[in-house]
């Protein structure tokens, strides 16, 4: 079990998806265009699991398995931004020049998942001891841009392939799950008063 | 409490799973018979060349023929063509519909 406790093993099996990307990409196997899809929908997941933490505690109460993950989360969501990167990677090349990238810069889908891209990189490079400490209260506070993040990227990718269900089936146990909480919440929140 | 909380997420999980559509790739579908009767993707491609089109990449989706490529106007967009008539049936810009024949 302590195989599975050690750090890097979690980056390891964070980067497994990515190493596999690459290598179809390194041998032609696979082209950019074929790896916007899986690097994109990478990031989102993870996203998802990385914000479902917190709420699923509150919901379902302190079990192991999500002490487990709550303790991983900001790895999580760095993971997450890794994989935009590298979506934003398999985009460039695709396009290969710039002009054809702000041609299409306002497209609905386009400009989505670039904003989603920019509020991820805040918590992102924020995510360290140092930033943690430096910025006390407001660090939490900054971690929040997960959430507009989020449904930027839930936009983006309805928009890009015009098309409601895979996006939704990914964000709607997502939705529910946060809904669940607030909902959960209220009257502790009375008690509490 | 817990076992409702439980109960109801694997509930919307499960109704979330069964109202997404099972298909959910191709943007249009061509009703075009057999693949036998179907012009190549290299003729379609040609044509294309022709018209002013580059072509990144094409493939059957749908039961139509799939391009991915610039069009004469200079759009980067994502095309879908009949495979015999060779038509242009579909034509976005990532999902952002800028062309689609009337019936499809």
């Amino acid at each position: 079990m302590a195989i599975f406790n050690h750090r890097f093993s979690l980056w390891a099996l964070l980067a497994l998806p990515a190493v596999a990307m690459l290598l179809g990409y390194g041998r032609g196997s696979a082209e950019a265009m074929d790896l916007l899809h899986p690097s994109g929908e990478m990031s989102a997941r993870l996203m998802i699991i990385a914000i479902a933490i917190s709420p699923l505690i509150s919901i379902l109460g302190p079990r192991k398995w999500l002490q487990w993950m709550a303790a991983r989360r900001r790895a999580l969501g760095v993971a997450a931004f890794a994989y935009a990167v590298l979506h934003l990677g398999f985009y460039i090349i695709d396009m290969g020049n710039v002009a054809d990238m702000v041609a299409e810069a306002l497209a609905p889908g386009i400009w989505t998942g670039w904003a989603a891209f920019i509020l991820m990189m805040v918590p992102a490079i924020l995510s360290n001891d140092a930033s943690m400490r430096a910025l006390k209260a407001r660090w939490k506070q900054l971690q929040r841009f997960v959430y507009p993040a989020a449904i930027l990227t839930l936009l983006h990718w309805i928009w890009v392939h015009n098309n409601l269900g895979p996006a939704l089936v990914h964000f709607i146990p997502l939705a529910l799950i946060v809904a669940l909480r607030a909902f959960k919440s209220l009257p502790q929140a009375k008690q509490g008063a | 409490m817990r076992t409702l909380s439980l109960l109801s997420l694997a509930g919307a999980a499960a109704l979330t799973a069964i109202a997404t559509p099972a298909s959910a790739t191709g943007a249009i579908k061509c009703q075009a018979g057999p693949a036998s009767s179907w012009k190549t993707q290299d003729a379609l491609k040609a044509k294309l060349l022709k018209e002013g089109w580059q072509v990144r990449k094409t493939k059957p989706d749908g039961g139509c023929y799939e391009v991915y490529g610039t069009t004469p106007e200079g759009d980067r967009v994502e095309a879908y063509f009949h495979p015999v008539t060779l038509e242009k049936l579909y034509v976005a810009r990532r999902g952002e519909v800028l062309f689609r024949k009337k019936g499809y």
